[in-house]
């Protein structure tokens, strides 16, 4: 597989040696062109003798521009494609797909990033922008010069998704899958499933109990056979290849663990959030009758008798403190989503069991987007107060003389003098923060970002796949949210399972390593290096020589540099074609 | 089963789920009322809040759509009509609107867009910047091709009689292109002069304009390319652009050379066939030379307008009347003859001494006059009977002839005449007199001359079959005129002789026909014009000369008789009130008309009616709506490289059933004009968040952000939160959850654009809720956005264009504050596309109260409508932002494959049972 068949050539257009690649620089609207230079660009690669086609486009993208990428590797029978445009994460499978249409191997083509590696990064300086984009482009160029057909691996799937986490999104999941022809194994760490919504009352909107949508999802997969439900159990390993895992499930026992062996086509990943825990003396916690809202919802769903009591005492008042541990300057930045109209809702449920209840909001902007805005109006024809506090000046709250508590605000309408409204119960308006899961994650390694919750693809376009194969996320591991958009996504992975798992075989890149086995002197470096435990050794006649499993390499080039024979090359990304690229990008002749 | 899905509408949430369902494996079929899928994400700048770019991530997912291979698209097609049967088996229908293009052919190069003559507002740019009718939706279209536009037949194309692309030659003239709209009107008649003046414009009553101001000019619109034509290139040739087949070896004749017989010669002329028309006066033009005077339509202009079949090979024989017609085909070896001979015979009055000297008909009088035969009037008084446009044309000729009275003589009222208002209006300016309700019963003769005419008075009875009263007499009453001169109008017929043995007369004289075909019961003799309806006008000539040119071509190459698009099988007309509701607002235009020299009694024939100067024929034009938007003109067809332009294109239905039904049919977006106190529509610089993403996009208007009104570069840009959204008094009392992100995102991006440009946001809440969302809004803050709380009352606009925001300063002073911006976006909201209401049959699709598809069971099954195998994907159900809409399609996606497999459950175990 290292052999080129095409050397690298002499100028001369009889040469047999030469190549005909297309070059497409995009102007990406103006994303690129507002800096770059795209038709400089074009000219300085235009004259080299291997390229055959250099057109500057609007959108390499468009349909439109397809067509005419198809056309001209047909017409001008080109054996090579590079495409400056964006990030590869973006087109690598569009531009593959035009090569496929045009009868040309997807592994002649090259992405080269003139967007997020260049115009994007410096757009004040469009000569040096210009300057960068023609040396990408040339590097993309000697890359592809050297490029080698190469067939995707196809590897059979297995009809089955191991779904990890046994709440709301990980219960619908489950049944989605089973819905479709797929088995599904359940992993629940808890003894019991549910989750969080397991254990509430009626929420919002339509005020059905949590309780009675997770006993109701556990009933339809009793009927369901395809579903086996393991809880008190953990996912512990995962080994094999895209689409034909081998999963490692521990289970508890009453009296002994076990370790059970599944193999499974996907995973969805759905563990949840938990909720966030304020520390003794933010904001009064700690202080008698200061009680967060996932405290309060019990509470308000156990109260009897037309009344609301905490400690015996009957509640006659009471603030909310909203974004408790969420849009914190320091701290979780970020936003919790579901908190405003959760609290929201409770208030019309203490307002039912006891309307002469006086309530009063304290918060930063109340975002009960779309339909929960229905349950905000509601709420304040109720007589909710709603008053808001400036972002850096929270509500400070203390318990007064007579027991009860006083809180004291700005209020944004009235202010800057303070007020001090006295309350029977202060709920501390909590919202989710990520679980802690470090052992699934660095077993999946899973992506997080920088609020602590799990990363999709892309948050835009591919909300519930993940860098890592076969591996979906859904639910509140990923962000928080209410229960019905859970388990939207849930049904989601649902769907991108299927289509991954639904044909019966996949098909890989094949950008692996390869061992040169003349080469390899058997030292067994290599082995160690790879995180995959994709290279193996195998006896020969000299000792041993390493091999390495196409289907679990993953091509991160780990191996290749530690080999100190060179004799590991990735495909696609071989020595000669780095070298070659190094050279475009210092804009040299190629060493031959 | 054609197809596993039906997938209703190809926004975001349709694609995702087509190419979901396709990547499991099932077919879809995706139907999509615009010509491009793409849905409004195609059209955004960047999304909130990874600032990707819309085109970049949106149109790969819109190319894998239509190249994926178990996906079929169409698009520029409807869904009605869905009807589930007994088995959980969906039928709906399919309706292919017609593109008017062949889109195997279409290349998309665009050059029919380049070459349109009509602008209408482009509604992928928010109408911030006009199309064309013939257009590609945008520049990024899946798949990329053209449209034309054709809401209808205009009402000025459908009332000419002749099928003249009124519509057509107007819209050129606008554009500059006079040659191009003679040609126009040269490719259905050569008599394109001759029409500009004598043609009574039945276009110009039906003109929409005429409902405003007043119509446009459309017969002085014509006049003046015609003149331009003539002017620029002689009283001959059409130049190259009209084609001309090459000789095909056949021969027809026309007897007769009228308006319908000219027009016939020069059809077949142009396909090639040796055309010889045979006259038997003098000169060729029928009336057009021969009764109409020529202060309404000079000699010269007929002549010119002859001079085009003369140029291209028309032999026009004159001197030569035609006594035998099977002699033609038998004798001279003409491979078809038409009739087209008009109405010679004039009607008499059937009064004693009709006949004495003095006493003509107008016919014989007004071809003297033409022919240099006029006689002295000076000082004579002339009586004109009847009521028609030839009475006119007499009575104006004796004045211009010197005679002292000229009057006419009519038996019902003014209301009733038969004459075109305008030509009574014209001989009254001109000093002829009128008398009603009078009809001859006695030319009074005074040693073998006119003395007077004996009158009877009338007066109105009920209605005749016509519709107009008829007159009958008053019993006894009887008065006389005396004159010198009686001219009689009463009427005219066809002259029989020539063909009643070949081919029959009807009533009145005229030759039989098929009407549809105009074929007689000799199946190579044909007739066109007034010989086979009676008298009728120039247009309606032409129009008949049309056709009978297509049917005797069709008749000689052994088609079938049909296929006459020119008149047959038009488009329905567009009404006036679709027009003027289209339109969004109107510039006042004042009405351009031609100057006509009207003095009273005038005494020679020069041409009465003045030219249009360019500006006011451009202007003129310019007035036009464009009723049917596509114009007919023809450039597109002659621009297209691909040939592939089909105005005969028509609709096509076909029924499909599928297993399931997804509806994405997306949102419409709040219409900011209900809330005036805003003032979008009436102050240009107050713009939608949808107009400013268009601004901001690649593919922009202005390739700059600039405000509207005036071009300024915007400083101050107020943003106002919560337009049509949260507001009861629009209806609308949910939260649109889109807007406040979307304008944050455009908050970052103008900052960006323009980086002086202060921009304020006037919020209610701030509802940055999802994934970054928050982190996305503090963001803009520390770029520098303002963010004001509390609702904007109401915005004015000041003389330079500015706008003032008047609001109450709920956190600062608590006063009332009027602040001053250059540009306002409105933060407008989602509103149900209630389009969905009209895709069920019997089976009505549940809505919930606010008009958006129902989830019955939202918590658990989003998705799931309350048909069972009907499911709603994205907007169609409520406001979703770009990944909402993707997340809830993979779920409805979900919902869909358990539909399918269930049913396949189901019917393999009746299978089994």
């Amino acid at each position: 597989m290292s052999e080129n068949p095409t050397a690298p050539g002499l100028p001369g257009d009889d040469e047999p040696g030469r190549r005909r690649i297309g070059v497409y620089i995009c102007h990406c609207g103006g994303n690129i062109s507002d800096y770059v230079d795209v038709a400089r660009v074009r000219a300085a690669i235009a004259d080299d003798p291997d390229v055959m086609v250099a057109e500057t486009t609007l959108f390499a993208c468009a349909d439109g521009q397809q067509h005419t990428m198809v056309h001209d590797i047909q017409n001008q029978h080109l054996d090579g494609l590079v495409v400056a445009s964006c990030s590869p994460k973006l087109h690598t499978t569009t531009f593959r797909g035009v090569s496929r249409r045009a009868d040309l191997n997807p592994y002649a083509y090259t992405q080269v990033n003139i967007r997020e590696q260049d115009s994007w990064a410096h757009t004040d300086d469009h000569e040096g922008a210009t300057e960068r984009a023609i040396a990408l482009v040339k590097a993309g160029i000697a890359k592809t010069r050297l490029s080698t057909p190469l067939s995707p691996l196809r590897v059979e799937t297995v009809p089955a998704t191991m779904v990890v986490g046994g709440g709301v999104t990980g219960l619908r999941t489950a049944i989605g899958l089973a819905d479709i022809g797929l088995s599904v194994i359940v992993v629940e760490r808890e003894a019991e499933l549910g989750g969080w919504l397991g254990r509430l009352g009626p929420t919002f909107p339509h005020d059905t109990p949590g309780r009675d949508q997770i006993a109701g999802l556990v009933a339809q997969i009793a009927q369901r056979p395809t579903i086996t439900v393991l809880t008190d159990a953990e996912l512990v390993g995962k080994t094999g290849s895209f689409g034909n895992y081998t999963a490692k499930v521990h289970v508890r026992g009453e009296t002994t663990d076990e370790l059970r062996q599944f193999q499974v086509g996907t995973f969805v990943i759905a563990t949840g959030a938990d909720v966030y825990s304020p520390e003794v003396g933010e904001l009064g916690y700690g202080i008698d009758g200061v009680v967060t809202l996932h405290e309060f919802g019990t509470l308000v769903d156990e109260a009897t008798g037309g009344a609301l009591t905490w400690h015996g005492r009957r509640v006659r008042s009471i603030a909310y403190v909203y974004c408790v541990g969420n849009r914190q300057a320091e701290g979780n930045a970020y936003c919790s989503k579901f908190c405003c109209a959760a609290t929201v809702h409770a208030s019309i449920k203490v307002s039912k069991v006891d309307p002469s209840i006086r309530q009063f909001h304290l918060h930063r902007d109340v975002r009960a987007y779309g339909r929960y805005e229905l349950l905000y109006t509601e709420s304040r024809e109720r007589g909710s107060v709603y008053l808001r506090y400036p972002d850096d000046a929270p509500p400070a709250i203390e318990q007064s003389a007579d027991g009860r508590l006083a809180v004291t605000l700005v209020d944004a309408l009235t202010g800057p003098d303070e007020l001090t409204i006295p309350v029977d119960l202060v709920v501390l308006v909590t919202g989710m923060v990520p679980r802690q899961n470090e052992a699934l994650t660095s077993l999946l390694k899973l992506p997080t970002g920088d609020d602590g919750f799990y990363n999709e693809i892309h948050p835009k376009l591919r909300p519930v796949e993940t860098v890592v194969d076969g591996v979906m996320i859904a639910g509140a591991c990923q962000g928080p949210k209410p229960a019905n958009e859970a388990v939207s996504g849930g049904l989601a992975a649902v769907t991108q399972s299927a289509g991954i798992l639904k044909r019966g075989f996949a098909e890989l890149d094949p950008l692996v390593a390869t061992v040169n086995e003349a080469a390899c002197t058997g030292c067994g470096e290599c082995l160690t290096t790879c995180p995959y435990d994709a290279i193996s050794a195998y006896p020969c006649d000299t000792g041993q020589k390493a091999l390495v499993s196409a289907a679990n390499c993953k091509g991160c080039g780990g191996c290749v540099p530690v080999c100190p024979e060179d004799a590991i090359d990735l495909l696609g990304y071989t020595s000669a074609q780095m070298l070659a690229a190094i050279d475009g990008l210092a804009d040299r002749e190629p060493v031959a | 089963m054609d197809y596993d899905v039906l997938v209703i509408g190809s926004g975001i949430g349709g694609m995702e789920s087509s190419i979901k369902l396709g990547d499991m494996g099932y077919k879809v079929l995706l139907v999509e009322k615009e010509a491009s899928v793409g849905g409004r994400m195609i059209l955004l700048s960047k999304v909130f809040p990874t600032l990707d770019c819309a085109s970049c991530i949106s149109g790969p997912k819109m190319s894998s759509t239509i190249n994926h291979p178990n996906i079929t698209t169409k698009t520029y097609s409807e869904v009605s009509g869905i009807r589930r049967d007994a088995t959980g088996t969906f039928h709906a229908t399919v309706t292919e609107k017609p593109t008017f293009v062949d889109w195997a052919a279409c290349t998309g190069c665009s050059d029919c867009q380049t070459a349109c003559t009509v602008a209408v507002p482009d509604q992928f740019n928010s109408d911030l910047v006009a199309r064309r009718a013939a257009y590609i939706a945008f520049p990024q279209a899946v798949p990329k091709k053209a449209v034309l536009e054709r809401e209808g037949t205009s009402p000025c194309i459908g009332a000419c009689p002749a099928g003249i692309k009124a519509h057509g030659y107007v819209s050129l003239v606008r554009n500059g292109k006079d040659e191009e709209a003679f040609q126009l009107v040269l490719d259905a008649t050569p008599l394109v002069g001759t029409l500009g003046r004598a043609c009574y414009a039945p276009c110009e009553s039906e003109c929409t304009r005429t409902k405003l101001e007043g119509p446009v000019p459309i017969r002085l619109i014509k006049r003046f390319a015609a003149d331009q034509h003539y002017t620029a290139q002689g009283a001959t040739p059409s130049g190259p652009a009209i084609e001309v087949a090459p000789p095909n070896g056949r021969s027809v004749v026309v007897v007769g050379s009228g308006p319908a017989g000219l027009t016939a010669a020069w059809q077949l002329a142009r396909k090639g066939y040796a055309v010889t028309i045979v006259e038997k006066r003098a000169q060729p033009g029928g009336y057009l030379r021969h009764a109409i005077p020529a202060y309404r339509l000079p000699h010269d202009v007929v002549d010119a307008d002859i001079a085009n079949l003369t140029s291209i090979g028309v032999t026009i024989r004159c001197n030569e009347p035609v006594t035998d017609l099977a002699a033609l085909k038998e004798r001279d070896g003409f491979d078809a003859v038409i009739v087209a001979t008009g109405t010679q015979d004039a009607t008499a009055m059937n009064v004693p001494n009709e006949h004495v000297a003095g006493s003509v008909n107008g016919l014989d009088f007004l071809d003297d006059v033409a022919n240099g035969k006029a006689p002295d009037l000076t000082g004579k008084k002339v009586v004109v009977v009847g009521g028609g446009n030839v009475a006119m044309d007499a009575a104006r000729v004796c004045l211009r002839l010197g005679a002292a009275e000229a009057k006419v003589v009519y038996r019902r009222t003014r209301a009733e005449m038969p004459a075109h208002h305008v030509e009574a209006d014209d001989a009254e300016a001109e000093g002829a007199v009128f008398e009603f309700l009078v009809a001859p019963i006695e030319v009074i003769a005074d040693g073998g001359r006119v003395a007077g005419l004996r009158l009877q008075t009338m007066r109105l009875g009920e209605p005749d079959t016509s519709g107009r009263r008829s007159p009958e007499p008053v019993p006894g009453a009887q008065t006389s005129v005396a004159c010198d001169m009686v001219i009689s109008t009463i009427g005219m017929s066809p002259d029989a002789t020539l063909y009643e043995q070949v081919a029959g007369a009807g009533r009145g004289g005229r030759i039989k026909v098929d009407p549809r075909t105009l074929q007689t019961d000799v199946p190579y003799l044909f007739a066109a014009g007034d010989v086979t309806t009676g008298a009728t006008d120039i247009t309606t000539a032409i129009g008949a000369g049309r056709r009978a040119a297509h049917m005797v071509d069709r008749w000689l190459n052994g088609q079938e008789l049909t296929g006459f698009s020119a008149l047959d099988g038009r488009l329905d007309v567009v009404g006036a009130d679709q027009v003027l509701r289209r339109q969004t607002a109107y510039g006042h235009r004042n009405p351009v008309k031609g100057a006509v020299d009207l003095v009273p009694r005038p005494r020679d024939f020069h041409e009465i009616e003045a030219p249009l100067t360019p500006a006011e024929a451009r202007s003129g034009a310019g007035s036009c709506l464009d009723c049917g938007v596509c114009s007919e003109c023809q450039e597109c067809v002659h621009a297209c490289p691909a040939d592939a332009i089909r105005m005969d294109q028509r609709e096509k239905v076909s029924q499909v059933t599928v297993g399931a039904v997804v509806v994405s049919t997306g949102y419409k977006l709040f219409a900011a004009d209900a809330k005036p106190e805003y003032g979008w529509g009436r102050y240009p610089n107050v713009i939608t968040g949808m107009q400013m993403d268009r601004l901001l996009a690649p593919t922009r208007p202005y390739n700059t952000v600039l405000r509207p009104g005036d071009g300024k570069v915007p400083e101050r840009i107020a943003y106002i939160s919560c337009t049509g959204s949260r507001d009861q008094q629009v209806g609308n009392p949910l939260c649109s959850k889109v807007c406040c992100m979307y304008s944050i995102k455009q908050n970052q991006l103008i900052m960006g654009a323009l980086p002086l440009a202060d921009v304020t946001m006037h919020y209610m809440d701030m509802r940055a809720a999802g994934k970054r969302y928050d982190e996305f809004y503090e963001q803009a803050k520390d770029m520098g956005a303002q963010y004001i709380r509390g609702r904007v009352s109401g915005v004015t606009e000041k003389e330079n264009g500015d706008l003032v925001l008047r609001y109450e300063d709920t956190e600062g002073t608590g006063r009332i504050v009027e602040a001053e911006y250059d540009l306002v976006v409105l933060a407008v909201g989602i509103q149900p596309n209630r389009d969905v209401e009209r895709l069920f049959g019997d089976e009505r699709l549940g809505l919930d109260e606010f008009f958006y598809v129902a989830e019955p069971s939202d918590e658990l099954d989003p998705g799931v409508t309350d048909i069972p195998g009907v499911f709603v994907a994205g907007t169609a159900s409520g406001a979703k932002d770009i990944v909402d809409s993707i997340v809830h399609a993979g779920a409805a996606v979900a919902q869909v494959a358990a539909h399918l497999e269930r049913s396949k459950v189901a019917s393999t175990a009746e299978v089994l049972a």
